[in-house]
């Protein structure tokens, strides 16, 4: 290709550090393919211990050379970056495209040995396109052979070389074999003069029309409307035809096309009828295995708390002096019993986050999310919001913050509106509590069923809002590309579990923490009665007048007694909350057994410690009352209208944040109306079938 | 698609344009494009992946959780140093970059047409 000073050149200028350098007048070999595919390991593999890495002068780009001797005879030979295509678009394939193309014919490498994944034949097939398409000497050197062959992939060599009108070696640079045979087809290479172009290919010399640029008004315009001039587009289209001709002739004798294990599984799992009921069967599996597994731990936790932990606190306290004290009753009633509560429920939070990250890095979450993208395009709601919120079923906080992937306004603002409705991890310790105290025998499908009427709010209230006040969206076309099945790695469960826990943990000991002192002292402002601030038995105090003012509200629905309304004010700060704020107001309202007793029913062994029994007993009669004798209605009114209010003020914040202070109230409205009403719905059908 | 000599017809539908064509027509996924088309899934899968680079389609992973490092967007990540999110100039939880070619992403990859100016 060229004299010999030339080739010095070119060899000397690879590297700006001092290494071996190949014999005058030696060929030069570049080695070129995209990242990823074996090219260093098989440079590695021919130089041995004859090669260096360096910057290429004048650039920060690594590029390795050294010597090689295919069949006696020495070659210099260039690693040159990974290169997707000739088109570049990082200062890698920059310099690729440089070495191959832009310099002139004369300092071009001999030989270009192009390394191809078999895994991934077609993806490397575009850069062997765009080098064909000059005059030149190549080679094609397969790689990733075993593991195709595990994938099932089948390639035909020789076909395939005919196809692409170059020779294909097998290599293994690993295990060193089929390092003969691409010598024996680079000196061949080498010996024959350059190849012409495949006329199937465009020539290196067609004159493109400058590709549009990125602009936010035009969807598809490059698909539509490609002007008269051959562009980008038809190039690669011309590259892709020659393409696909030769993936079919190297996997032609297989007959039909080759199915996965993922791709058989995906065939149940994502079809319309048969993914939705394996969605569904997971997520029970999930409810119901948690609620299970983790009720026995949940006890024992529950008992270390009224127990040991307890007990250790007042003798701690009667040891500073501050056994009766108002500093006492907060630490005993308002920390252990509200925080106390919340923290038995972490080995259920645990466990459940430790399933769904077993689903997610499995694969499945991800056909889960094909599923419920088909129903909500099926339904006329913008298919990107599933994203959102399918976050939102962790928490709403960044789901509202997730909406700004929409790249459209009213997406967003629906989107937003619509993620409160799905119920987050907060919403799940209160429908466990619960669903234990009412349904004990099937807590976990109560649980399953509370996350489908989450999905059906999303879906009525997001129809009612595209059919109302925010009709004629736009939407656009979009594509899930599905990862394959994987084994769930245990690190990377664990990972994703802790991340999620840590929120909970985090929430319970900063939020919940403000609000169980705040309640505590508005528990210790009397309104009636005679007693002293602190002193104030917790019917009296202002706490449980505002909450006896708002609960006539809930009446219609069953639970409008000022316990439970109370509850839900502080669960509007975090639904966490809920739970606490239950466990304080019962501990504050149980007077302490005199000594010999046995404690009475609803009423903890160690009065204001965190005992779910007693606060389940306490709960569930004041459910019974306030329902006029159907609690079971009343409960799932209840959960019902927890889950569709305002998620927490956070949430709200966030709102604020995206959709301004008009919509955020508008949303606020719309959720406790909608609560509210079928809240109400739910009770005066249930008590007539209770 | 090509004549004589790499005589190249504007326009012509290769598989490409059957890609994008799929794609337009509501198509949701590699396997659903390569069921419409009649192409090799791995063909499908690579034009995906010419379209990603090119900037014909747009390409977001996606996560139900938030991503390594978080998004400071709530409690969970509060203490997660480099994080973006609310108030901040990075992608919002559950989502991020990359593109379908990605050997190690564990996760689902959401394509959508990208929106372009014209000429």
């Amino acid at each position: 290709m060229s004299d010999s000073s030339t080739r010095a050149s070119v060899a000397s200028c690879h590297s700006d550090a001092a290494g071996p350098a190949a014999a005058a007048g030696a060929p030069v070999i570049a080695l070129a393919g995209a990242p990823n595919v074996g090219k260093t390991t098989l440079f590695n593999a021919l130089t041995g211990s004859h090669r260096q890495t360096g910057n290429w002068p004048g650039t920060s780009v690594a590029v390795g050379h050294g010597n090689w001797r295919p069949g006696g005879r020495e070659v210099a030979v260039v690693d040159l970056p990974g290169s997707y295509s000739l088109d570049p678009l990082s200062p890698d394939e920059q310099l690729t495209r440089d070495l191959l193309v832009e310099v002139p014919p004369d300092r071009r490498p001999d030989l270009t040995v192009v390394v191809l994944d078999a895994t991934a034949l077609a993806r490397g097939l575009y850069l062997l396109a765009q080098i064909r398409e000059r005059p030149c000497r190549v080679v094609a050197a397969l790689t990733m052979n075993d593991i195709a062959a595990r994938h099932g992939i089948v390639l035909d060599l020789d076909r395939l070389a005919e196809a692409v009108t170059t020779p294909v070696v097998a290599v293994d640079p690993r295990r060193g074999t089929g390092l003969d045979r691409l010598a024996a087809a680079v000196v061949a290479g080498l010996d024959r003069p350059a190849q012409p172009p495949p006329q199937e290919l465009p020539s290196c010399c067609h004159p493109v029309a400058p590709a549009p640029s990125p602009g936010p008004d035009d969807p598809g315009q490059a698909v539509d409307d490609p002007g008269p001039t051959v562009d980008d587009l038809d190039l690669a289209d011309a590259r892709f035809t020659w393409i696909d001709a030769a993936v079919a002739a190297a996997q032609q004798r297989q007959g039909r096309p080759l199915l996965t294990r993922s791709d058989r599984i995906d065939r149940v799992v994502t079809s319309p009828v048969g993914g939705a009921l394996v969605f569904l069967a997971a997520m029970w599996l999930v409810f119901q295995t948690t609620t299970a597994v983790a009720a026995p731990l949940q006890r024992g936790l529950a008992g270390l708390l009224t127990g040991p932990v307890t007990s250790g606190v007042r003798w701690l306290l009667d040891l500073a002096g501050l056994g009766q004290g108002v500093a006492a009753r907060f630490v005993i009633q308002g920390l252990l019993a509200g925080v106390g509560m919340l923290l038995t429920f972490v080995p259920l939070m645990a466990l459940m986050f430790g399933l769904l990250a077993v689903l997610e890095d499995s694969g499945y979450l991800a056909r889960a999310a094909v599923v419920t993208d088909r129903l909500m395009r099926r339904l006329g709601l913008p298919g990107r919001a599933f994203l959102p919120l399918v976050v939102g079923f962790g928490c709403n906080v960044p789901a509202v913050s997730g909406t700004r992937v929409l790249p459209d306004a009213r997406h967003r603002l629906l989107t937003t509106l619509l993620v409160p409705f799905t119920s987050c991890s907060a919403r799940l310790t209160v429908y466990v509590l619960v669903a234990g105290i009412f349904f004990p025998e099937h807590a976990g499908s109560v649980v399953f069923g509370l996350y489908l009427v989450s999905l059906l709010f999303v879906v009525v209230v997001g129809v009612g809002l595209r059919s109302t006040v925010l009709r004629a969206m736009p939407d656009e076309p979009l594509m899930i590309d599905l990862p394959p099945y994987h084994l769930p790695v245990p690190r990377l469960v664990l990972r994703a579990a802790w991340t999620r826990l840590r929120g909970f943990l985090s929430t319970a000991s900063g939020l919940i923490v403000g609000t169980v002192a705040l309640v505590w002292l508005l528990q210790a402002v009397p309104v009636s009665g005679n007693a002293s601030f602190g002193e104030v038995p917790v019917q009296d105090s202002l706490y449980a007048a505002t909450a006896r003012t708002l609960s006539p509200v809930f009446t219609p629905a069953g639970f409008g007694d000022w316990h439970t309304t109370s509850a839900l004010m502080t669960g509007f700060v975090a639904k966490e909350a809920v739970i606490s704020t239950w466990a304080q107001t019962y501990a504050a309202s149980q007077p302490p057994p005199a000594p010999g007793q046995a404690a009475a029913p609803g009423q903890a062994a160690t009065p204001g410690a965190p005992d779910p029994a007693a606060l389940g007993t306490a709960v569930r009669q004041h459910f019974t009352s306030s329902s006029g004798g159907h609690p079971a209605a009343a409960a799932w009114a209840f959960l019902v209208f927890l889950l569709a209010y305002t998620p927490c003020v956070a949430t709200l914040a966030a709102q604020r944040r995206e959709i301004g202070l008009r919509w955020t109230a508008f949303g606020i409205a719309g959720q406790l109306l909608t609560a509210w009403l079928v809240a109400v719905l739910v009770f005066q059908v249930g008590r007539l079938l209770t | 698609m090509t004549g004589p000599a790499g005589a190249i017809v504007p326009g012509r539908g290769g598989p490409l344009r059957a890609v994008l064509a799929a794609f337009e027509a509501g198509a949701g996924s590699p396997a659903e494009i390569a069921a419409r088309t009649g192409l090799d899934r791995a063909v499908v899968s690579a034009a995906v992946d010419h379209l990603v680079r090119t900037g014909r389609v747009r390409a977001e992973r996606l996560a139900s959780g938030c991503p390594e490092g978080g998004c400071h967007g709530c409690a969970s990540v509060a203490s997660a140093p480099g994080g973006t999110g609310p108030g901040g100039s990075g992608p919002a939880c559950g989502s991020g970059h990359g593109t379908p070619a990605d050997p190690s992403r564990r996760g689902p990859v959401l394509l959508t047409l990208a929106r372009r100016s014209p000429d």
